[in-house]
């Protein structure tokens, strides 16, 4: 084995592989096996949300009317503030990864910090509207009463269920409804999750070497929690009845 | 390999954000048609969808065939939920004649 040769081997063994180290295959370029199995695996969830999707537009096609008297509609307004949030953690998700290939530890970790962020405001969000915060509605009453009753309430004090829990009467409208911003509540937890692992592997250092291919996938998976999104908004909110 | 694409992120968070501040807005248009309301806010949702897809998960910088693999299976739940708008207006004319 040449020297070369020998310090290319050394190289090869000691560094995880970047993408232009790749082959170039004759049919996925230089995508990584990582990229690949994160495309294949979003394409089994994508299904999965469009089961979802599909099973509610037949029932809400066949119930009338969709929305059963003293049920609540649900709020528009406060839910384009949550998309508003998922896109600004999407930009700032393909910002990480531009700061990442330009090997910036400081700016990377800034941009996924913000993007933590957003997904974990997000989650509140989503507790407030099924919830409410019951606590800080409380304490907020002593200086605004109505910003505290507004905070305080959630779709379950106005009697919206999941199946017969809280020994409600059963509706498809509110059952379809927590099922699936439930399943995606679910993904932005886990997009959460895995984008804290990826930010101490940072902070560590781990991609220092500019390899960015660990933040471009973790990336895929956080756009497409936000692409879900787009289309829950779309159909569980935004089309009247 | 570090090309600068902080321009078009941005632009595309601008789009999105236009594009959703639309979605709101049609659907407070004073007597707007159902049919065009619905038309109007899948197509938004779609084209939102493709800017994410496209420019934020790079598929548009991929080759033929991953993007083909990513959008051929797409097709399969769009065809059925076609399939399904159909027989339903089709039941609805039946009522009607």
């Amino acid at each position: 084995m040449s020297a070369e040769a020998a310090a290319a081997h050394d190289h090869h063994h000691h560094h995880a592989p970047r993408q232009e180290d790749y082959p170039v295959d004759p049919h996925y370029g230089q995508a990584t096996g990582g990229k690949l199995g994160m495309w294949v695996f979003l394409l089994s969830d994508a299904l999965t949300f469009a089961g979802f999707l599909l099973g509610y537009a037949i029932l809400r096609g066949g119930t009338k009317p969709w929305i059963p008297e003293g049920l609540p509609e649900l709020g528009i307004n406060f839910t384009a503030i949550l998309t508003f949030l998922l896109i600004c953690s999407s930009v700032t998700m393909v910002l990480a990864f531009q700061a990442a290939s330009e090997q910036n530890r400081k700016e990377t970790l800034k941009y996924l910090g913000l993007t933590i962020f957003g997904g974990a405001l997000f989650l509140c969000g989503q507790y407030k509207e099924y919830f409410g915060f019951d606590l800080l509605g409380g304490f907020v009453a002593n200086f605004h009463a109505d910003w505290g009753a507004w905070l305080a309430e959630g779709l379950t004090d106005e009697g919206l269920f999941f199946g017969t829990l809280g020994g409600s009467e059963y509706s498809a409208y509110g059952s379809t409804f927590y099922m699936i911003t439930a399943f995606h509540g679910m993904h932005v937890f886990t997009g959460v999750s895995y984008l804290i692992v990826i930010f101490i592997r940072t902070y560590m250092g781990k991609y220092d070497d500019g390899n960015t291919n660990h933040i471009e996938i973790c990336g895929l998976f956080w756009h497409f929690v936000d692409l879900v999104w787009i289309l829950v908004f779309t159909f569980v909110y935004l089309i009247p009845e | 390999m570090a090309h600068d694409h902080r321009k078009l992120y941005w632009q595309i968070f601008v789009m999105l954000f236009v594009l959703t501040v639309l979605e709101v807005g049609v659907v407070y248009i004073p007597g707007i048609g159902k049919g065009l309301l619905i038309a109007a806010l899948v197509l938004l949702a779609l084209v939102k969808a493709a800017l994410v897809g496209l420019f934020y998960m790079h598929l548009s910088s991929e080759t033929t065939e991953l993007k083909l693999t990513v959008a051929i299976p797409m097709m399969i739940p769009m065809f059925y939920a076609l399939v399904l708008i159909v027989e339903a207006s089709w039941r609805l004319l039946r009522n009607v004649v």
